[in-house]
């Protein structure tokens, strides 16, 4: 089994948990770490095709994910806070004032 | 004497039509009751009268001439590809005729009408209708394509349901009017179709060049089927013309006043069937099986209308079958190739019936509505005038030597016999039966309706009075044209346009036996009405209670209306009804409304994935991404 | 991660998962990058995790759960996923490294093509940055005005 395949097959993994995370965890804050998780797997990924062609596309984007992902924490975590705030618990299920 | 005005013809056509626009503008509820009773009648009448002048200028012209066509073109209607179609006027012998009578007869019908529609609430509207026939009939007659006929055709018949239907407050009178359109719609159809096979053969619709491409046999002319173009163009004219099976209308169309009976159906629109025929009597010299067809529906028409007449018991119907009778006698005469005789018919019946019409009308108008024979009588001193003109017409129709009527139909059931164009003794039989009862049912009216004991109610009796001058003086005018009209020899004056068809030759000698046995059957006819009539009115109650079956089926009309309202009319409203209506209502409101609630539904279920539960999201999302692997597997 | 209850416990977890998958990438040879990994995912995300993680001191009512309802579905789901990727990944011709453990591409050649290249991507950054600022003023506003 060669390193490719298996560095691929664990970004798939780390991605694919991150998301499962997304869907089992109720807590908003584990949320959050479980789609920091799938950024993670991603950005593996992106490197080991960008070390394996030899392009620097490949770290270009991962730095750019690195970008994207501090913007989101930044704006995510005070979002989650006033959330927590105002209807005084951290189950996601109760946020469901968007429905219909 | 050359042409002053170079659009004469084109002006007698248009005249009326002023007369209809001003009167329609200004005489009826429309324009607001403007114009009073006196300057509608000199509007309506003016008009006809002054066209009926220019006729006359035209025909002298004609004269000058030395009788050769007078073509008059318009301008041009269409431009349809190649094909151009225009409007153009035609005047030769048979127009002459015709256009004299429409125009004469119509305009002293006019005249009639100033008395007999006095005081009526829609005065102007009438004589707007009646100025619009005549425009329409006149385009008829004048037209040069059977285009220009085609519209004049579809006129009459629209002016004619507006006349008919005259006092539509009573919806009878409406429902007759609506009766006589749809059936002159049906008979249109095969006219229709004629000229579409006409116009595919020779590229034009010009009646004298197809004419005359028959009569000098053409090549075009000779692909035509002939016969097939001459049947289609009769059911028209079985429509117009009140034939069977198309004559239903006519006696329905009596709710009209009594001018319109007179001048529409019985005078000018039915014969538009006959001069139709007459016009294209070269496609018919060329169908021996259409002329056949022809002459044996007229025979038939004319002995089942006059069975009928025996028995009618309204002064009006009984003329309306005795019309469509005399009609049946006009087309015997085509269907054995006597064009010119059948014309000649078409003047003398205008003549009389005319007449035999308006004094119906001037006894209506004496006893003041009633119409039923039944409860007249003994009117012959009370109003000597009309009855003294209604005498004289009913002689003419029966064919009473020396008067109007015996020269033509004498002439038709000679032609009718010895035609070598498909005359047949039976023919000759069935239309001197016709005749003798032609003379039996119309002295039969005479005498009921004027001689005898009176049997008319007190009040009726005690406001008879005689019709007004305008009213006496054309009935005097039409009498005298009844009983001198046969003198001016028609036949033999259009016999250089169309010839009369040859005589059998082993059968030259009967004629004059045969004059003799229409004298005879003439007489006979009178005879048996005075006998029946004459004495004491339990006379013809035993004949009637001998004979009750035979008599309740004519009194029924054979039924025939009853027939067709079963077979047709009822399965057509059936369908219109429940299929067309019901049907595509579901159909169309049902397919929207599915549609519609088709879209609520799929849009209430999509609805139901929008719990707002993140969680959910997310999932849908895996699944989402799930599905997008395997398709990839498969495309990509 | 996904089966701790405490969500500090989950944060470490995390952590420790960034740690490694930064030396992963220095492994494979592009070092800065592995710099970058943690220098920020977890030097400032991670941090700032965990601030907030102790702030909001969560009491749980007794007898919730750590699991949404979806739990039987996702899990299904995943392993569809997982199974999936793999078959994907398994399919797909994978070329070995050209040398294993030597650095593909420098830092030098990294930054040129960086500021040269894709020089748009590197100005978006900043573009982006700037607008996750104003964002977070724009939040911490609304909150203000919330308290009156």
């Amino acid at each position: 089994m060669d390193r490719v395949t298996l560095l691929l097959w664990l970004s798939g993994a780390l991605f694919s948990l991150g998301l499962l995370g997304v869907i089992v965890r109720r807590n908003a804050l584990v949320m959050l770490m479980c789609m920091e998780l799938m950024l993670n797997g991603v950005n593996l990924s992106l490197v080991t095709f960008s070390q394996q062609r030899g392009d620097a596309a490949g770290a270009v984007l991962v730095f750019l994910v690195f970008v994207v992902a501090t913007a989101e924490i930044a704006l995510a975590i005070p979002i989650v806070l006033l959330l927590v705030r105002f209807k005084r618990s951290m189950d996601i299920d109760r946020y469901s004032d968007l429905k219909g | 004497m050359p042409l002053l005005l170079p659009h004469t013809l084109a002006l007698i056509a248009l005249l009326p039509l002023f007369g209809f626009l001003l009167n329609g503008f200004f005489a009826t509820a429309l324009g607001g009751h403007r114009a009073n009773e006196r300057v509608a009648s000199i509007v309506g009448c003016a008009f006809p009268i002054a066209a009926f002048a220019l006729t006359i200028k035209a025909f002298l012209d004609l004269q000058a001439g030395g009788f050769t066509p007078i073509v008059e073109p318009l301008y041009r209607w269409a431009l349809i590809g190649s094909s151009s179609f225009e409007i153009a006027f035609y005047f030769d012998r048979l127009s002459a005729i015709m256009t004299l009578v429409v125009t004469g007869v119509g305009s002293v019908i006019h005249i009639y009408s100033t008395g007999y529609m006095h005081a009526d609430k829609s005065y102007g509207r009438f004589f707007a209708h009646l100025n619009l026939f005549l425009f329409f009939m006149l385009l008829l007659v004048l037209g040069r394509s059977l285009l220009v006929l085609f519209v004049g055709w579809e006129g009459v018949g629209l002016a004619s349901y507006l006349l008919i239907g005259f006092w539509f407050d009573d919806l009878t009178n409406a429902k007759a009017g609506r009766k006589a359109f749809i059936t002159n719609r049906i008979g249109d159809a095969g006219f229709l179709l004629g000229m579409f096979l006409l116009y595919r053969a020779f590229g034009t619709l010009d009646m004298d060049t197809i004419n005359g491409a028959f009569l000098t046999g053409s090549e075009v002319a000779m692909i035509v089927p002939a016969s097939l173009v001459g049947l289609l163009l009769f059911i028209g004219a079985t429509g117009k013309s009140a034939q069977i099976p198309l004559y239903v209308w006519l006696p329905d169309a009596m709710a009209g006043p009594t001018p319109v009976s007179a001048l529409i159906h019985a005078a000018t629109m039915v014969t538009a069937g006959v001069y139709l025929t007459a016009r294209m009597s070269g496609i018919y010299m060329m169908a021996p099986e259409a002329s056949q067809v022809m002459a044996v529906v007229g025979v038939l028409t004319a002995f089942f209308a006059a069975t009928v007449a025996l028995v009618q018991t309204d002064i009006k119907k009984v003329l309306a079958y005795s019309t469509v009778s005399q009609l049946g006698f006009m087309f015997l005469a085509l269907g054995v190739g006597a064009y010119g005789v059948a014309i000649f018919h078409v003047v003398t019946h205008a003549f009389f019936k005319a007449c035999l019409f308006l004094g119906a009308g001037s006894v209506i108008h004496a006893l003041g509505g009633e119409q039923d024979i039944r409860k007249m009588g003994g009117l012959r001193t009370k109003i000597p005038v009309t009855f003294w003109t209604f005498a004289i017409a009913t002689a003419a129709i029966a064919g009473i030597p020396g008067l109007a009527g015996f020269f033509s139909k004498d002439e038709i059931l000679w032609y009718a016999f010895a035609s070598a164009k498909g005359g047949a003794p039976w023919l000759w039989g069935m239309a001197a039966l016709t005749a003798l009862m032609t003379a039996f049912y119309m002295f039969r009216l005479l005498w009921l309706t004027f001689m005898g004991a009176s049997r008319m109610s007190h009040e009726v009796e005690h406001h008879v009075h005689e019709s007004p001058i305008s009213m006496t003086g054309v009935l005097m005018l039409l009498a005298l044209l009844s009983a001198g009209g046969g003198y001016i020899a028609i036949p033999h004056f259009l016999e250089a346009q169309i010839p009369l068809p040859p005589i059998v030759e082993s059968l030259e000698h009967y004629e004059h036996t045969l004059l003799i046995v229409s004298i005879v059957l003439a007489f006979a006819g009178l005879g048996l009405a005075v006998f029946m009539y004459g004495g004491p009115p339990s006379r013809a109650e035993a004949i009637k209670q001998g004979s009750l079956p035979v008599h309740r089926l004519l009194s029924g009309k054979y039924f025939v209306d009853e027939l067709y309202d079963r077979a047709i009319v009822k399965p057509l409203v059936w369908f219109s009804d429940v299929v067309l209506l019901r049907g595509s209502d579901k159909l169309l409101d049902g397919s929207l409304n599915g549609l519609a609630s088709l879209a609520q539904r799929s849009a209430g279920m999509l609805g139901r994935m929008q719990t707002g539960s993140l969680h959910l999201y997310a999932l849908l999302v895996m699944v989402g991404i799930v599905g997008a692997l395997l398709w990839s597997w498969r495309h990509v | 991660m996904l089966v701790v209850r405490e969500p500090m416990r989950v944060a470490l977890a995390l952590i420790t998962t960034m740690v490694m998958l930064g030396g992963i990438y220095g492994l494979l040879g592009v070092h800065f990058i592995a710099a970058f990994q943690v220098l920020i995912y977890v030097g400032a995300v991670m941090v700032f995790m965990v601030y907030v993680i102790m702030l909001l001191e969560v009491r749980e009512a007794p007898g919730n759960t750590r699991y949404s309802r979806f739990l039987v579905p996702g899990v299904t789901a995943f392993a569809a996923l997982v199974g999936v990727l793999g078959i994907s990944v398994y399919r797909s011709n994978a070329e070995i490294l050209a040398v294993p453990g030597a650095p593909a591409f420098s830092v030098t050649q990294f930054s040129k093509a960086f500021l040269s290249q894709y020089w748009l991507e590197f100005e978006l950054t900043s573009v982006f940055l700037v607008a996750a600022i104003v964002a977070a003023l724009a939040v911490i506003k609304v909150s203000r005005r919330a308290h009156g």
